[in-house]
């Protein structure tokens, strides 16, 4: 298929394109901007669209992918040293290009509406002119935010296409393109607000320096990643996946030990080492511990920026990473001992799916909850990864992408409703706290009859995060998951079946808290919420976080496996391998205890939040019975401050006092100055020297000279007759000495 | 005929009387005149020499009229030098003249 | 046309040159006329580079040895049997784009020099016939001359037009790179005189055959004595930690077109160096004293991006930038002489050298365009605001949005953004240079360890660069810098933009489409390896 390449180039240029566009020509409009997005991100939709159908339609489309491409860098003196870019579809890559433009164009139509436009205010500092000044004292200044809320299409824009670079990409390097231009997307987006201030909040992190947290946090982790494609390059002369991850030869080759000589390192093979690289750049992207602290603060963007980073894009792209380097992470696993990169991940994926869990209990901010939960999937997946469920993590990754999009949007649509209420009661002449904080779900309460679209669709989208059976694409990814464990990994089983329960019940906490019951504050009281632009995009998705599951289950299920043509998913993704996963024989256990899980999580949120829905100024439940673990799970166990404390400041204090200070201005440029001063004390002694010795001996002899004639200048009298008389006194002796020379001796 | 040494002690005389003469006169008029006088005797000489010792050569008249003509270019520049001296400071004794010094 | 072709070079060398003279008796008054008489007299060596550039792809000629493009030779001092000998290859035709490119866009940015216009624009045409000869001779004499007629008008650009500090400044960069051609001199001449001639295409070939003893000393530990000489010139020149002292306080004093080209050509010349001198000369050299090189140039990205961070002088902070990626250069000139030039060597660690030297190359070229945009922007907003304090600065996006875009773009570009040109060398960099070591019967892994440390550095250049955009465009509006612009607006012109607008397109096309600039430098870099 030779137009392949031309769509799969156009399918990530046009939103780029869109970002060139909004950014030079139409940014003063936002009206304009949000066309241009428009029409990129739709184009863009049907494109993907038509080439799903072209990979659907392609008999054996593991085997025989569809691909184009090109030389991107010529190398050496042959064409194979050169390094090559192009497109891959392979099923791998049609699940990605179903979901990515799926949330991609629900999140534009919603940042349309909630990206309305306007003006802004701005906090200024230093003496000046200013528009206003706060409750708190802040002055601030009027800014026309049209161009800002342009920009912002830009960036979305941009963000899209970058996403799609990477799930069409063919090689690593691609991949790696696209996977940082996120990373600046999501800086750029998520200080959108970036000169927004906490005044009363001193702790609460600011959008700037939130957005630059999440940059330099992944980017801890893309610096090993960019070494690990560095060394797959270099090693196999290639970083197309298909020359590799499809070819047993390469898989083989890699699987050398990589240090032979270190006695520390021994047991490595390359393809853990570079798998283990290339994971750090997983960890980062998508937030699992110990680098997951920059995620939550993540939530100061713009909603729509979360749900971009959660859901369709950013963190998805770390999972996707990882499921599609799968052949390299496991070259030598012989289905029983895990390779070092499927432990490590194992390891990691299921310790961060509890530990972000247990964070999310006890956070009071609506969009926090969920990125502690996005933390605690991702875990999921990245377990599932390493004990070598393939296609379970590809299929919670896609289920995941669509239902926590859903549930961002549609966080994002409570906290627009409540601020619009804030709004509404503060011209009803109701006061509120200057730190009103209308994220906070404790300041919310009984929205269900305010916003019943939003409301539903969050449920869907909850139940479906906690894996309500049968009825919600969750369930089926979820189970897939655990079932592998438990047949495979009873530790890793055990661990995310806590995780899974804690998931439940914070789910069913926050449904509690903020759509049961009745409002806790004016705010909610008055919250509304119309915009069909923002509510259209949460039916669509809650569609599919219903249906999407009946594309992946289990052939042995009863009635249901017959009916929905046993499991196709499976089959489709599985075959992107070199050798197709065998599939799991069918069993009760894990789905009833999955099940069971599920059903007692959302049981008991039901029973302490929605039973009894909290009153206003009522204290959350769970703090009388945890207890002071309560605080330290509210304080995220304090990772931030560790963090600071161990990384942060050390590394400004080395680089100011150590390398800055004491290196540069002291150490060198004190010896620059220690020889330029020697050498000045030398040219110093050197003038001396001329002028005491060289120029003394010089000046000494003239001297010498002049002060003899001085002493004899007194002859000369100036008188003629004393010249004459001495004249001829001489001549007399002078004839004496004649006469005495000639006669008389 | 007069012997050659009666003209040489005319001569010794007359240049005494000139050396004297510079020495220990005071106006530099006299002592230009004592000049003259000396340049006179050396002519003497120098003619009675040529005289007496090589009447053949012309020697001897040659240097008397060089010595001439010297003597009176010499007068005519000491006498002026003397005028402009008297002229810029009003004295024409010798003693007082002697700016010529360190 | 045929009379342009034969004197190309020649010609791109010295047209600045004229340029500089007729601009020496335009009357001094007259500034408007001077300043678009010098712009477009440095447009004359751009088209010619440009022309250079296609009839060097219709009929590349990537050997030096064998023949180099442009070829010209001239009796210059038959006594030394030094000859005027020019000619290029995709190296130094690299060099030289950058070089004419970015001299008319320091003219246009040099618009507000408002001082002594005529001696300044006379100086800076001076500067660029010295770089230029140094790039294009192929004659050991000559290119000394040409180098050392660079600093001069470089010395007092940053002397008369630079900001508080410029007296230090441009004392401490003069003497300091006088300090390093001294010994570079010296082993010129001990080479030319020893092989009885200054050309380089000879020289190659012979001298790194040289043997047996000369006046009485083994050739060897003479070699290695001029291999230092060699290295320190240049590493001074790069400047390569803990050589690089000078560069911060010259970058930081000098006026911005000065800053542009310093960064984004002087600084080149010491690599271009090492690249055309070094590695053919002192193959043996190259490759015993490679680790030493590549630990030093891994100390220049780390502690280059460590100290970069410590800043709160925005010039100064990218001047330090400048020192963390001429690192990546150096790090791979490094790991290439490691493989070594003409020595024996298996098929792949040839690979690798030549990925290293193609991303050396290319990130020479990149960090001049980055760079220069860089130091633009600084200037900008210094003409403007009247500080380069990096807390007296801050929120100024929203009120010089354009300003606020380009800078960022620029320093996205500068960071090593993937799409942008930087990512494109360093990795080529870390590509070549990662595997050096291992495929080596030695087992010797420095390089490895340099290249892993090298991340460390690579981390804090995000660090840094996020840094500077933080405290100038983001945050909190800062009143203190739009009082201080005294009611002008900080937003730029469209002088300026104009000036930006050729920089940021090649920093997105060589990004996302390298292959034009990479085929002709890696052509070359090729037949250095063959």
């Amino acid at each position: 298929m030779e137009n392949i390449g031309l769509i799969a180039f156009l399918i990530p240029a046009s939103p780029l394109l869109a970002f060139f566009i909004i950014l030079l020509f139409t940014r003063h409009s936002k009206l304009a901007s949000d066309i241009v997005a428009m029409v990129a991100i739709l184009f863009t939709w049907v494109l993907a669209g038509i080439l799903l159908y072209l990979a659907l339609t392609t008999p054996h489309l593991g085997e025989e992918p569809l691909t184009a491409g090109l030389v991107w860098l010529p190398l050496g003196d042959a064409v194979t040293d050169s390094l090559r870019m192009g497109v891959l579809v392979d099923p791998l890559g049609a699940v990605m290009l179903f979901f990515v433009p799926l949330t991609a164009t629900m999140i534009f139509i919603y940042s349309t509406g909630y990206m309305a436009s306007g003006s802004y205010w701005t906090e200024v500092t230093g003496e000046g002119d200013h528009d206003a000044v706060d409750t708190a004292g802040r002055k601030l200044k009027k800014f026309d935010a049209t161009a800002w809320k342009a920009r912002f299409m830009a960036f979305i824009a941009l963000f899209a296409g970058a996403m799609l670079i990477l799930s069409l990409a063919d090689n690593l390097l691609l991949l790696f393109v696209g996977w940082e231009i996120m990373g600046l997307c999501s800086y750029l987006l998520i200080g959108f607000w970036h000169n927004r201030v906490y005044a009363n909040q001193p702790k609460r992190i600011t959008p700037m320096l939130a957005g630059i947290k999440a940059f330099m946090t992944t980017r801890v982790g893309d610096m090993p990643m960019l070494v690990g494609i560095a060394w797959l390059y270099s090693f196999t002369g290639t970083l197309n996946f298909r020359e590799i991850l499809y070819n047993p030869e390469v898989l083989e080759g890699l699987n050398v030990l990589a240090f032979p000589n270190v006695p520390a390192l021994a047991g490595v093979t390359v393809a853990g080492a570079i798998g283990i690289l290339l994971f750090m750049g997983a960890i980062g992207k998508s937030a699992q511990f110990p680098l997951h602290t920059w995620l939550p603060d993540a939530m100061e963007g713009p909603t729509p920026v979360s749900a971009m980073i959660h859901a369709a894009t950013m963190v998805s792209a770390g999972v996707y990473m990882i499921i599609r380097m799968f052949p390299l992470m496991s070259a030598g696993w012989d289905g029983h001992a895990l390779t070092l990169p499927m432990q490590v991940m194992a390891s990691v994926g299921a310790f961060t799916a509890l530990f972000a869990a247990t964070i999310a209990v006890a956070q009071c901010d609506v969009k926090k909850v969920l990125a502690y939960s996005t933390i605690s999937q991702l875990g999921y997946m990245v377990a599932a990864v390493g004990i070598g469920a393939y296609v379970a993590a590809a299929f919670h990754l896609m289920t995941h992408a669509i239902f926590k999009a859903l549930l961002f949007m549609g966080s994002g649509s409570i906290i627009h409703a409540v601020e619009h209420g804030e709004e509404h009661a503060h011209h009803h002449g109701h006061h509120f706290p200057i730190d009103f904080d209308a994220q906070d779900m404790f300041n919310m309460g009984g929205l269900w009859k305010r916003i019943p679209v939003t409301a539903w669709t969050f449920l869907i989208g909850g139940l479906a995060l906690s894996g309500f059976p049968f009825v919600t694409a969750g369930f089926w990814s979820k189970d897939e998951i655990l079932a592998d464990a438990f047949a495979h990994n009873p530790t890793v089983f055990w661990v995310l079946a806590a995780a899974a329960f804690l998931t439940a019940f914070y789910t069913m906490r926050q449904i509690g808290l903020t759509f049961a019951g009745e409002p806790r504050t004016h705010a909610a009281e008055e919250a509304t919420q119309t915009d069909w632009r923002m509510n259209l995009p949460l039916v669509v998705l809650a569609f599919f976080a219903v249906f999407a599951g009946y594309v992946g289950v289990h052939e042995g299920f009863p009635v249901l496996g017959k009916l929905l043509g046993g499991n196709f998913f499976h089959h489709f993704v599985g075959s992107t391998l070199l050798k197709e996963p065998e599939a799991l024989a069918f069993s009760w256990a894990p789905v009833l205890l999955s099940i069971g899980i599920a059903l007692s999580g959302l049981l008991i949120g039901w029973l302490v939040y929605v039973r009894r829905p909290l009153q206003a100024e009522d204290e959350d439940p769970l703090k009388k019975v945890l207890g002071p673990i309560y605080t330290l799970l509210e304080n995220k166990y304090y990772f931030d401050e560790l963090y600071d404390l161990i990384f942060v400041r050390p590394s400004k204090w080395v680089s100011e006092q150590i390398v800055y200070l004491l290196l540069d201005k002291q150490i060198i440029d004190g010896f620059l100055h220690f020889v330029a001063r020697f050498f000045e004390w030398l040219a110093f002694r050197n003038k001396d020297f001329d002028t005491y010795v060289v120029n003394g001996l010089g000046d000494s002899v003239a001297e010498g000279i002049g002060k003899t004639s001085d002493s004899f200048k007194y002859v000369q009298s100036g008188r003629i007759q004393q010249y004459m008389a001495i004249a001829i006194a001489g001549v007399l002796m002078l004839v004496g000495v004649f006469v005495w020379a000639l006669f008389l001796r | 005929m007069i012997p050659l040494h009666w003209y040489l002690l005319v001569a010794a005389g007359m240049f005494a009387l000139g050396v004297y003469g510079v020495l220990a006169r005071r106006n530099m008029v006299a002592i230009i005149m004592s000049i003259e006088l000396m340049l006179n005797a050396v002519n003497i000489n120098l003619v009675a020499f040529w005289r007496y010792m090589a009447p053949e050569n012309l020697n001897g008249q040659a240097f008397a009229i060089f010595v001439f003509t010297v003597a009176a270019a010499e007068a005519a520049v000491g006498l002026a030098l003397i005028i402009s001296i008297y002229r810029a400071r009003e004295t024409v004794v010798a003693k007082e003249i002697d700016m010529l010094k360190w | 046309m045929d009379f342009v072709r034969q004197n190309l070079l020649t010609l791109i060398t010295f047209v600045p040159l004229a340029g500089s003279l007729v601009v020496l008796f335009l009357p001094s008054r007259s500034k408007s006329l001077i300043r678009w008489t010098t712009l477009l007299i440095s447009l004359i060596p751009l088209g010619l580079a440009v022309q250079a550039w296609v009839w060097f792809n219709a009929d590349p000629c990537h050997d030096l040895v064998a023949g180099a493009c442009f070829e010209q030779q001239a009796t210059w001092f038959p006594l030394l049997n030094s000859t005027y000998h020019v000619g290029i290859d995709g190296i130094s035709l690299t060099m030289v784009l950058l070089t004419t490119l970015l001299t008319p866009l320091a003219i246009i940015i040099s618009w507000s020099v408002d001082d002594r216009v005529k001696l300044y624009m006379a100086l800076f045409l001076m500067l660029e016939m010295g770089m230029l000869g140094v790039f294009v001779s192929l004659d050991l004499l000559i290119f000394f001359v040409f180098w050392e007629i660079g600093l001069v008008p470089m010395y007092f650009l940053i002397n008369i037009w630079g900001s508080a500090n410029r007296q230090y400044a441009s004392f401490k960069f003069f003497i300091y790179t006088m300090a390093g051609s001294l010994g570079l001199l010296l082993s010129i001449q001990l080479i030319g005189l020893t092989m009885g001639t200054f050309d380089l295409r000879e020289l190659m070939v012979r001298w790194p055959a040289l043997t047996g003893k000369l006046i009485g000393i083994d050739v060897n530990v003479i070699k290695n004595v001029a291999f230092w000489l060699f290295t320190l010139a240049f590493a001074i020149k790069v400047p390569v930690w803990p050589f690089h002292t000078w560069l911060p306080d010259a970058h930081t004093e000098a006026p911005t077109a000065g800053s542009m080209i310093l960064a984004g050509v002087l600084l080149k010349l010491g690599a271009y160096g090492f690249l055309r001198l070094v590695l053919p000369f002192f193959p043996q050299q190259a490759h015993d004293f490679a680790p030493v090189l590549a630990v030093l140039a891994m100390l220049a990205i780390v502690f280059g991006a460590l100290s970069a961070f410590a800043q709160t002088d925005f010039k100064r902070l990218v001047a330090y930038s400048s020192i963390n990626h001429m690192g990546f250069v150096v790090l791979a000139i490094a790991a290439a002489g490691w493989v070594g030039l003409g020595a024996q060597y298996e098929p792949q660690s040839r690979l690798n050298a030549i990925i290293a030297v193609n991303g050396a190359v290319l990130q020479m070229f990149n960090h001049g365009l980055s760079a220069a945009a860089m130091f633009a922007l600084v200037g900008m907003i210094y003409e403007r605001a009247h500080t380069r304090d990096l807390t007296r600065l801050g929120g100024l996006w929203p009120v010089a949005p354009i300003y606020g875009g380009i800078l960022l773009f620029s320093s996205m570009a500068s960071l090593g953004l993937p799409g942008l040109n930087g990512f494109v060398s360093e990795f080529l960099v870390v590509r070549g240079v990662w595997p050096v070591g291992q495929v080596d019967q030695n087992g010797t892994s420095v390089f490895v360890l340099m290249v892993a440390l090298s991340m460390v550095g690579l981390l804090f250049t995000g660090a840094y660069i996020l840094k500077a955009v933080r405290h100038v465009l983001h945050g909190p509006l800062n009143r203190e810098a739009v009082e201080m612009a005294h009611g002008r607006s900080l937003e730029i012109n469209a002088r300026e933009v104009i000036a930006m607008a050729p920089l940021l397109v090649l920093m997105l096309v060589i990004g996302v489409f390298p292959s034009w600039l990479v085929e002709v430098i890696n052509q070359t870099v090729t037949k250095l390896w063959s």
